[in-house]
C-alpha cells in the first residue's frame, strides 16, 4: 500500500524547468529516501510535493486521493508534514510555543497531549529550554526542535528535507538514531539525504536524483552494494 | 512659561502620544506580519474620524461606543481590503504593495472629498475635565489615553495568548514554515491587515473626539506614525507605544515655546536624525 504516489512530475522555477518527470512511490511503514548531490532537484522535489512551488505535469497522490493541486496547508491538515531544510524554527517563539504551532491542524490538537508527551520522550532536553526563544539554540537542538514540531502535527507522512545538514559528526548520528528509532515505531517517512552512508543503513527503499531525473532506485542494502553508487557517492 | 502649563502640557502630550502610538502599531503590525508598507494608514486614520462623527451626529451613538463598532468596520474593511488589492501582489517586490495600497488611499480620499468635502468637522462632545489646581486635563483626552492602553494591551493579549494570535506570529516569523504547520497564511495576512487597519481607524476615531479634521487630516497621522514606527524600531510594537509617547511629548511640550507650524519640521528632523544615528530605532530591534 502506497502512502504517497508521484507519477510523471515536472516543475521548475520561472522558465527554468528542474523535474523532468519524477516517478516515485513510498510505501506505507517504511522508510523512503531520496540521496543526490547538490542541484540535483532534491528540495525542488520536496517543494512540488508539498505546494511550495506549482508542479508544471503530473500528479501526486496520497493515500490514494490526488493532492496535486492542494495548497501546502492543506497538504499538512491531511498529514504530510515536512520538516524544511535548514530547520525553519520560529526564532522569537519560545520552545513551546514553537510545538504548540506543530500542532496548530486538527488532528494535532485533538492528541496534543499525547504527542507533547512523545517528542519530549524523544528529546528530553527541549524540556528543559520550554520556555527559551527558539532562535537561541544552538543547531543540533533547533533541528531537534524542528522534528519535534513536525511530530506535534501527527503525521501519517512525514518528510524530512536534509536534517543532518550543518551539524557536528555526533549529532548526526543523533538525528539519524532518532528516525530509526521512528522507523520502528511504524512512521512512514521519505528523507532526502546527502549522508549516504548512514542514510542506506537505515533505509526500506531508495531513489537516487540526478539532474532532475530518477537515476536508479531499489532497496536500501541492494543500492549500498551497488558499484555505481559507490564510485558515485562513496568515492571507493 | 510657569510650571502649571509645564505639567499641563506633560500630562496631554502623554495622553496623545499614547493614541499615536495606537495608530502606529497599526501600520506597525502590518509591515511586521506582511513586509507591506501601508499608505492607505492615513486614509483610514481619516476613514475612522469620519465613522465616528457619522454615528454620533447622525445616530446619536456614544463614541466610545461607537469605537467599538468601528473595530469591527477597520476588520471587515482592512480584510476586503487586503483581499481585493493586496492578496495577488503580496509575493511581489515591495514596490506593488506600495502602489496598491497608495491607490487604496486615492480611492478612499476621493470618494472621502466627494462625500464630505474637505471643509473642517468636529466631534461635539464633551466629557468635562479634571482640575488639579489651574491645570485642566480634558477628560476626552484622559479617555483616549486610557483606551489607548486598553487596545495595545488587548492586542498583546491577542498575539500571545490566543491561537489565532500565535499564528500571526508564527507567520511573521516564517511564512513558509507556517504553512508546513497547517497554517491558512493567507487567511492570517487578510486578518492581520485587519487588525492594523481597525487599529488605525480606532486610533482615527479617539483622535477626533479631541481635534478638529478633515477627510485629509489622515495624512499628517500618517506621517506622525512613520516617525514613531522609525523612532521605537519597525517591527516593534512596545517601541511604537514609547515612539508616540515621545512624539506626544515633543508636540506639546515644545509648542510651548514656538509656532505649531513648526512641529512637523522638528518632527522630521528628527526622524532624520534617528534614521542617521540609530536606523533601528531607539529600542534597538533588528
Amino acid at each position: 500500500m502506497n502512502s504517497l504516489e508521484v507519477r510523471d512530475l515536472e516543475s521548475g522555477y520561472g522558465e527554468v524547468k528542474v523535474l523532468w518527470g519524477l516517478n516515485l512511490d513510498v510505501r506505507k511503514g517504511q522508510l523512503t529516501t531520496i540521496l543526490g548531490s547538490n542541484g540535483s532537484g532534491k528540495t525542488t522535489f520536496l517543494r512540488t510535493v508539498m505546494g511550495i512551488i506549482n508542479p508544471w505535469n503530473g500528479n501526486i497522490k496520497f493515500n490514494g486521493e490526488d493532492v496535486t493541486k492542494l495548497s501546502t496547508h492543506q497538504k499538512a491538515e491531511k498529514g504530510i508534514i515536512m520538516v524544511p531544510e535548514g530547520r525553519l524554527v520560529f526564532p522569537e517563539m519560545s520552545v513551546y510555543e514553537n510545538l504548540e504551532m506543530g500542532a496548530y491542524t486538527k488532528r494535532g490538537r485533538e492528541k496534543f497531549d499525547d504527542s507533547l508527551e512523545f517528542v519530549v520522550s524523544l528529546f528530553p532536553r527541549l524540556k528543559e529550554r520550554f520556555n527559551q526563544k527558539a532562535g537561541t539554540l544552538s543547531g543540533g537542538e533547533q533541528q531537534m526542535l524542528a522534528i519535534a514540531r513536525g511530530l506535534m502535527s501527527r503525521p501519517d507522512l512525514f518528510i524530512l528535507d536534509e536534517p543532518s545538514l550543518g551539524l557536528a559528526p555526533k549529532l548526526v548520528i543523533e538525528v539519524f538514531e532518532t528516525i530509526n528509532k521512528l522507523r520502528e515505531q511504524g512512521l512512514t517517512m521519505l528523507l532526502v539525504e546527502q549522508n549516504v552512508h548512514l542514510s542506506l543503513a537505515i533505509t526500506d527503499y531508495v531513489y537516487v536524483l540526478s539532474e532532475g531525473r530518477i537515476k536508479m532506485e531499489g532497496k536500501g542494502e541492494e543500492l549500498a552494494e551497488s558499484d555505481e553508487i559507490r564510485k558515485a557517492y562513496l568515492g571507493v | 512659561m510657569n510650571a502649571e502649563v509645564l505639567i499641563d502640557s506633560i500630562i496631554s502630550g502623554l495622553l496623545l502620544g499614547l493614541v499615536y502610538g495606537l495608530a502606529a502599531i497599526g501600520l506597525n503590525l502590518i509591515w511586521g506580519v506582511m513586509k507591506v508598507i501601508n499608505l492607505s494608514h492615513g486614509a483610514f486614520i481619516a476613514l475612522g474620524m469620519f465613522s465616528i462623527w457619522i454615528l454620533y451626529t447622525s445616530f446619536g451613538i456614544f463614541p466610545y461606543i461607537g469605537i467599538i463598532m468601528i473595530l469591527g468596520l477597520g476588520l471587515v474593511l482592512g480584510i476586503i481590503t487586503y483581499f481585493g488589492a493586496l492578496h495577488r501582489v503580496i509575493d511581489a517586490p515591495e514596490l506593488s504593495t506600495l502602489l496598491a495600497t497608495f491607490s487604496v488611499s486615492l480611492i478612499i480620499i476621493g470618494f472621502g472629498t466627494f462625500i464630505f468635502k474637505t471643509n473642517p468637522k468636529a466631534l461635539d462632545f464633551s466629557l468635562g475635565g479634571i482640575e488639579a489646581g489651574s491645570i485642566v486635563i480634558l477628560g476626552t483626552k484622559v479617555a483616549t489615553g486610557v483606551i489607548s492602553i486598553i487596545f495595545t494591551v488587548l492586542l498583546y493579549a491577542f498575539l500571545y495568548k490566543t491561537r489565532p494570535g500565535k499564528a500571526i506570529r508564527a507567520v511573521s516569523m516564517n511564512r513558509t514554515a507556517a504553512e508546513l504547520m497547517g497554517i491558512n497564511s493567507s487567511l492570517i495576512l487578510a486578518l492581520s491587515f485587519g487588525i492594523g487597519i481597525a487599529l488605525a481607524m480606532v486610533a482615527g476615531a479617539l483622535i477626533a473626539t479631541i481635534f478638529p479634521f478633515t477627510i485629509l487630516s489622515g495624512g499628517g497621522y500618517e506621517l506622525k506614525s512613520f516617525v514613531i514606527c522609525v523612532l521605537g524600531g519597525l517591527g516593534s510594537p512596545i517601541g511604537a507605544l514609547v515612539g508616540g509617547i515621545t512624539l506626544g511629548l515633543i508636540e506639546s511640550v515644545v509648542t510651548l515655546g514656538i509656532q505649531t507650524s513648526f512641529v512637523p519640521v522638528l518632527e522630521f528632523a528628527l526622524l532624520v536624525a534617528i534614521l542617521v544615528l540609530k536606523p533601528s530605532g531607539l529600542l534597538g530591534g533588528k
